[in-house]
Parts: structure tokens; sequence; C-alpha cells
């Protein structure tokens, strides 16, 4: 699905990630944890695709396609979903708007007809409904005067709607109330499929625990760093990221 | 700017009646006197009065075209007024319950709000100074369809018309005005607009322009009495020089008032907005909102005045401009203006500059919008907002469609 060779990534004039490796297999949930700064929304954003995040090394095949040469919305039509760490706010557009005009955007890249509007309004006050979501946020601009955890639940509202092959989340447990993250990892599980593949980022164990991720990554100073599995997230979460050799950090 | 005045002075004017040609001489006179904006004159600085000088009006007289109007096209059922190449033809206008149609009379002309001392009212002086036909509308009762006054001039217009209409509501009557512009050809439309609002009255003005190389210059002004509702919604979506001066006097009490307006400028376009409400009796409420989103190497100037007098105490006032500049070659000019003589008001303004956010077009853009289409939703969802307070959803519906196509 998903197999990042020796990634080099510069923002600005600064050397992010340096030599990053990271492979997902289809239906696999693979976590990254790492300490604050360490470049895990830089590979987020990277990998969809953001201006001024420059690859200067380094490979990304995306299923089975180079992922590298292609714009940010082809990215989004091939499949590769990313759920902002910092999801933002667009004023004067409608939530419902916006996720109908993104679906049909990809659909048509795809070569694919347009929704039914009736059919498209059901899939969305479903997952609305899943993640205990009030149908007036469809009306409203799109994260606008969201409070954090409804711009996050917005997020996995988009992402089961667009029904993306991979799905990176940033954070989205972060500032989540202990009945919501359980409201995301249900919605998270409810897409996980032989073929979905998930990047969950996140500096919680807590998250883990419902996902139950097939590996478990340290990104630190822009490298992964330790790969395991669940029980390493465990180990984080009672060590901190102390136990990392020096030299790794150095790096 | 004395060429201009000579070459705006030289066709013959058709006669008419004494008052009227006493008022038009008055008029000739203050513009003799003072003469046409300069650069210097404040309210006018940013309007480029100079390219009408350029422009060749030598060549007045009949207009081969003049029988040809182009029919606007409106989604709803309308008392039409084609007002083509500056003549206003009422012709449509038959026998319809609550609704009368005269020539205007001279005492139908207030000209104290105009300066004499200066030239910055001198197209208003030069509408009254060539001034050949002009009408009054009378809404006696409240009207099935909204009225519509569709202003287009041809390809070969190069004149200058100065129309002048005149609009009156009857107490407690609702109306709506649809006023379109679809200037072609090369010349000026010099139009005034004086709105009498009676005691309880309401009217919804909306204003559509997409013009070309024609200038529009229009001044409208609106005056409300007792608990009287004025709401207008501008939308500009182009013309090389559109200035718009829009005046709303709250002279009694609960007279309220909401204008709203949007420009989405590109190329060499230019708007410009003045806009004045005066508070002269409290409480009386007035909320303004104006967006510009300025393409290229267009130009937007608003520049927003409320004005609460003595006597305006507990009045309430909300102004906003919000503007996008979308080139670097773009400019934006916007002042908001806030005088308050009155006691216990509140008021509110706000004045923005601002571009798009890169991280709003990658978010758009990572959901599969390619960069044509979020830029257009950021554009669209950033203006649109004007249109929230439409309380007709059809209405909202039509300009927001327009908006849209325009973006
Ligand atoms: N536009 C930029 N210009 C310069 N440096 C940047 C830029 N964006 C990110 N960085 C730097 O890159 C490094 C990695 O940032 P990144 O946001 O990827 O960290 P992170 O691992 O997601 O951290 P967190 O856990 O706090 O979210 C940081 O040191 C950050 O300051
Ligand atoms: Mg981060």
């Amino acid at each position: 699905m998903l197999k990042i060779n020796n990634l080099h990534v510069q923002v600005g004039d600064k050397d992010i990630l340096k030599g990053l490796n990271l492979e997902v297999g289809p239906g696999e949930v693979h976590a990254i944890m790492g300490p604050n700064g360490s470049g895990k929304s830089t590979l987020g954003y990277s990998l969809a695709g953001r201006d001024g995040y420059e690859v200067t090394d380094g490979s990304v095949l995306f299923d089975g396609q180079n992922l590298l040469e292609l714009e940010a919305e082809e990215r989004a039509a091939a499949g590769l979903f990313l759920a902002f760490q910092y999801p933002v706010e667009i004023p004067g557009v409608n939530n419902a708007y916006f996720l109908r005009a993104a679906l049909n955007a990809q659909r048509k890249a795809r070569g694919e007809d347009e929704v039914d509007s009736i059919d498209f309004l059901r899939a969305v006050r479903e997952q609305l409904k899943a993640l205990q979501m009030d149908d007036s946020l469809l009306k409203r601009a799109v994260n606008e005067g969201f409070s954090g955890g409804e711009k996050k639940r917005n997020e996995m509202v988009q992402m089961a709607v667009l029904q993306p092959k991979l799905a990176i989340l940033d954070e989205t447990d972060s500032g989540l109330d202990i009945d919501a993250l359980k409201l995301v990892a249900e919605g998270v599980n409810r897409l996980r499929n032989d073929e979905r593949s998930f990047v969950v980022i996140t500096h919680y164990q807590r998250l883990l625990e419902h996902l139950v991720p097939d590996q478990v990554h340290v990104l630190s100073n822009g490298r992964i760093v330790e790969s395991g599995g669940r029980e390493l997230a465990e180990r984080l979460e009672q060590e901190g990221y102390g136990f990392l050799s020096p030299e790794e950090d150095a790096a | 700017m004395s060429e201009l005045l000579e070459q705006f002075s030289a066709p013959p004017l058709i006669e008419l009646e004494s008052d009227l040609e006493a008022l038009r001489k008055h008029a000739q006179k203050v513009l003799m006197q003072h003469g046409f904006p300069q650069r210097k004159t404040e309210a006018w600085k940013y309007t480029p009065i100079a390219a009408l000088e350029r422009r060749d009006w030598s060549s007045d007289g009949p207009d081969e075209s003049a029988a040809r109007t182009e029919s606007i096209e409106l989604p709803f059922d309308a008392h039409r007024i084609p007002v083509h190449n500056g003549q206003i033809d009422t012709s449509q206008l038959n026998e319809i319950d609550g609704l009368h149609i005269e020539p205007l009379r001279a005492e139908q002309i207030d000209t104290s709000a105009y300066v004499d001392h200066d030239p910055s009212d001198a197209f208003a002086w030069l509408n009254l100074a060539r001034l050949e036909q002009g009408i009054c509308i009378r809404v006696t009762h409240t009207l099935e369809r909204p009225l519509a006054l569709q202003f287009s001039s041809s390809d070969q217009f190069k004149q200058a018309a100065h129309p002048r209409i005149r609009i009156e509501l009857a107490e407690g009557v609702e109306a709506t005005l649809f006023e379109q512009h679809r200037l072609h050809g090369s010349g000026l439309i010099n139009l005034v607009m004086d709105l009498q609002l009676a005691a309880g009255s309401s009217l919804q003005h909306l204003m559509q322009r997409q013009n070309d190389e024609s200038a529009l210059i229009a001044r409208t002004e609106a005056q409300l009495e007792q608990a009287a509702h004025y709401q207008a919604y501008v939308l500009d979506l182009g013309g090389a020089l559109t200035r718009q001066d829009l005046k709303v006097h709250l002279n009694e009490s609960r007279a309220r008032t909401r204008i709203h307006g949007v420009a989405a400028l590109k190329d060499k376009q230019l708007v410009d907005y003045h806009t004045a409400i005066q508070h002269r009796v409290g409480p009386s409420h007035s909320e303004e909102d104006f967006r510009i989103l300025a393409d290229n190497h267009s130009m937007g100037v608003f520049n927003g005045r409320i004005h609460m007098l003595p006597g305006a105490d507990d009045s309430h006032s909300d102004m906003n401009t919000a503007n996008l500049l979308l080139s670097e070659h773009a400019r934006i000019n916007t002042k908001p203006e806030l005088e308050i003589h009155a006691e216990e008001v509140t008021a509110s303004h706000g004045a923005t500059v601002g571009q798009l956010e890169e991280a709003a077009r990658f978010y758009l853009r990572s959901r599969g919008l390619n960069d044509a289409e979020a830029l257009a939703l950021l554009k669209f969802g950033f203006a649109a907002a004007a249109f929230d307070a439409l309380e007709s959803e059809p209405l909202r519906q039509w300009f927001t469609d327009r908006l849209k196509q325009a973006l």
C-alpha cells in the first residue's frame, strides 16, 4: 500500500525528514509516536503533497504508483487521506456543500459519476450520528467555530464519506474527551478491512488500545528509530522517549 | 477638468418646464464654478475621473442602435423598466394596481444635501444640469411582483446619459426593487436615484452589475421615515469604472437599514463605494457589510461613513468591511469612518484586508479539489456571507449563483 524509502524533506531551508523508511501493507494499522517537533506532521503533509514540503531525496510508492509526482488533489483522488492535526476553518463554505464538492471532485478524477445527492446526505447523516455530532454542523461553515473535539470528529466524518485507501490520522485523538476518543476509534474500526490501511500519529497509548495497531514506530529527529509491536507503545507510555539511544537523538 | 465640462455641455438639451429649467440653470452654474473632482478632492481621489476626460464624447447624436434593447435575464416575473442608453422606458408599466409613474417635478428634487462649495457632488449637479428625463415611481400598495430597473447600453454607446429616478413608497408598503446594469460601449451613465420610504414601509433593493468599458456613476439616496426599513444588497461583477454613492438617512425613530455589498474584480476593473448612513433620530438601527475581492490589476475602494447626529440617542450601528487581495498588483483602499454626537449609542466597526491562506487552500486540495476549484470555493465562501441575511431563499440563491459563476 505505502512504501517510503529514504525520504528526505526540507521545509524552508530546514531538513526535517532525514531518511525515513516505512512500509505499510494493505489492511494494516501503523502507529507513529515521537517527541514534539520530530517530524510527524511533516511526514503527513509531505505524503499529502503540501506546497513548501520539498522532497530532496527518497521515494514514496502508494498503491504501486509514484506518489511524489502527483498533485495534492490527485493524491486524494488516488485514495490518500490526511486527518489534520489542526483542521482548517473555511469561512462561508458550508460543511455539507464542501464534503459533496470534495467527493464529486475525487469521483470525477477517477472517472466516476457524481454522487446522488439524497444518497450522499443519507451517508453523511449516518456518519454524523455514529460520531454523535449534531446535524446542524452540516449547515455550518467548515470547522468555523467548531470546538476542538468537533473539528477532530469532523475529520473523521470526512474520512468516512471519502472512503480512502490510506488514512493518515495526525493526532486525531488529541483534545478528545474519553467518550469522543472511543467514538473516533470505533469510526476507524468500522472502516477497517483487508484493503484499507491507517497510519495513526499519536502521543498516547489510549487510542491504540482501541485500535490495536499492527506495528508501532518511533519517529525521532526525522527518522524512524524504533519499530515494534503494541508493547512498544506501552513501554513509551511508561518510560517516555528517554531510552532512545543518544546517538539516534543527536543524529 | 474644464474640458470634461465642455464636452458634457455640448449637446443641446430638450426644453423642460420652467421650474425644472431653473434648477438646471442653477446646477450648470454650480458646475461651472467648481468643476469636476480633482485628485485632491478627498471623496474622489480613487475614482479615475481623468480616464473619462480622455474618452471621446464628441460623437453625441442619434444612436443608431437605440432601438436594440437587450433583455437582461431575470428569473422572476417583474415589472420591468428598461433603461437603454440612458433612456427610461416605462411603457411596460401600464395600469398596474398600486403603481404610478409620473414625470419628475421640480419640487421632488431636493438639492439641499448637495455640496455646492467644492466639486464633491459634481456628478449629482451634472445629473441635474443635463436633466432631460426624470421619472417618479409611486408605489401606493404592496406589489405582488418586484420592480426591475434594467440598465443596458449598446456596444456603440459613447454618450453620457443622466437618468434620474425617484421612487416613493407609501406608508406601510413593501417592495422589492431589482437594479441591474449591463453596460456595453464606452459611455457614461450618471444616475441619481432618490428613494423615499414613508412610515412603516420597507424596500429591498437588489443591485447587480456586470459592465464593461462604459462607466457608471451612481448616487443612491434613501430617506426613511418612522420605522421604515431599507435593505440594499449590491453585487458588482466588474466594470471599468463603477462609482456608487449610497446614502441612507434615518430621519425618524425606529428607522433601520442594512446595506451589504460584494465586488469581485479582475483585470483593470474599478469599484468605488462611498456609503454614508445618517442616524438623525434615535433609536435607529444600521448594519453594513461590504466585501471586495480584487484580482489582477483591479482596484476596490470602500469608504463607509456612519454619522450619529445629536438626537440619535440609543441608536445602534454595525459596520464591517472585509477585503481580499488576490494579486500583488491589485489594490484595495478601505476606510470606515464613525462620527458620534449622540448619547447611549452602540457602534462597532471592523475593517480587514487580507489574502487567501495557503493552509485553507491546501486543506481543500487535500480533499480532492483542484487548485482552481479550491480558490473559487474560498473566494465564494469569503464573499457569499454578505448575502446570508437575505431573507428570501430564491433571491439569495440568485445572488450566490451569479457570484459563483463569476469566480
Ligand atoms: N514552515 C516551517 N518552517 C520551518 N520549520 C518548520 C516549518 N514547519 C515545521 N517546521 C519544523 O519542523 C519540525 C517538525 O515539525 P512537525 O510539525 O512535523 O513536528 P511533529 O512531530 O508533528 O510535532 P508535534 O508532536 O508537536 O505535532 C519542527 O521543528 C518545526 O518547527
Ligand atoms: Mg504534529
